[in-house]
């Protein structure tokens, strides 16, 4: 198992011989969650006012969605010099977090942007 | 953090004025009575320029990434909380004699 909890912030988890869990910062490593929690949120923002100024409607603005949590993640692993592993445990945390939570707030954004271009 | 934000406003605000721009051009075509079918490519460029801002700057106003390695360079000092279980007053200071004057004053 190698996951571990987030217990109080400034403890380092030690190891034990017998399961080689590994160690890790556990106040960084939620630093560098927030980090790329915010720059999700902005970046979906930004591509729902994309999508509603140009114009798209139904499937083309989720296609539009996807690109852009595609560009930002591989800015986030640029960011991270591409050595993931000194600032995550996972891939899955710099690729998939934040995903489905940006959504909501490109759909929002989408349909402001959308009603004040085209509708009024 | 001060320029990754300012550059962040700037990008908003080209995205504002691209937007600006193609409430004009929909007025325009709403009196050429043509269909919308996108905007014209200079306010697409705008848009694009708008973004790359806006990227740049969502990727360097939260924060760096701090390391997690626990042996890594940045992570030597460990610090405690400033918690009252960890401070202790029955040390050496006390062999010294005493500051305060104790009388009254009026």
């Amino acid at each position: 198992m190698a996951g571990h909890s987030d217990s109080s912030s400034s403890e380092k988890k030690s190891s034990e011989a017998m399961n080689d869990v590994p160690t890790y910062s556990a106040e960084n490593l939620q630093n560098n969650m927030k980090v790329i929690y915010y720059s999700r949120t902005f970046m979906s923002i930004i591509g729902g006012v994309l999508a509603g100024i140009l114009g798209f409607t139904g499937f083309m603005g989720f296609v539009l969605y996807f690109l852009v949590m595609a560009i930002t993640s591989i800015g986030l692993i640029a960011k991270a010099k591409f050595s993931v592993h000194a600032y995550f445990d996972s891939w899955n945390r710099i690729i998939l977090d934040g995903f489905m939570g940006g959504l909501m707030s490109f759909v929002l954004f989408w349909t402001f942007a959308y009603d004040i271009v085209h509708i009024f | 953090m001060g320029l990754g934000f300012i550059i962040g406003v700037f990008g908003v605000l080209i995205l504002s004025h691209a937007a600006y721009s193609t409430i004009q051009y929909r007025g325009l075509l709403k009196i050429m009575e043509e269909e919308f079918s996108g905007p014209p490519m200079n306010v697409v460029l705008e848009l694009l320029l708008g973004f790359v801002f806006c990227i740049w700057a969502a990727l360097t106003v939260p924060g760096k990434f701090l390391s997690i390695h626990p042996d890594s360079e940045e992570n030597r000092i460990v610090s405690l909380s400033a918690n009252l279980d960890f401070m202790i007053f029955n040390h050496r200071a006390k062999a010294f004699p005493l500051e305060i004057d104790m009388k009254l004053k009026h």
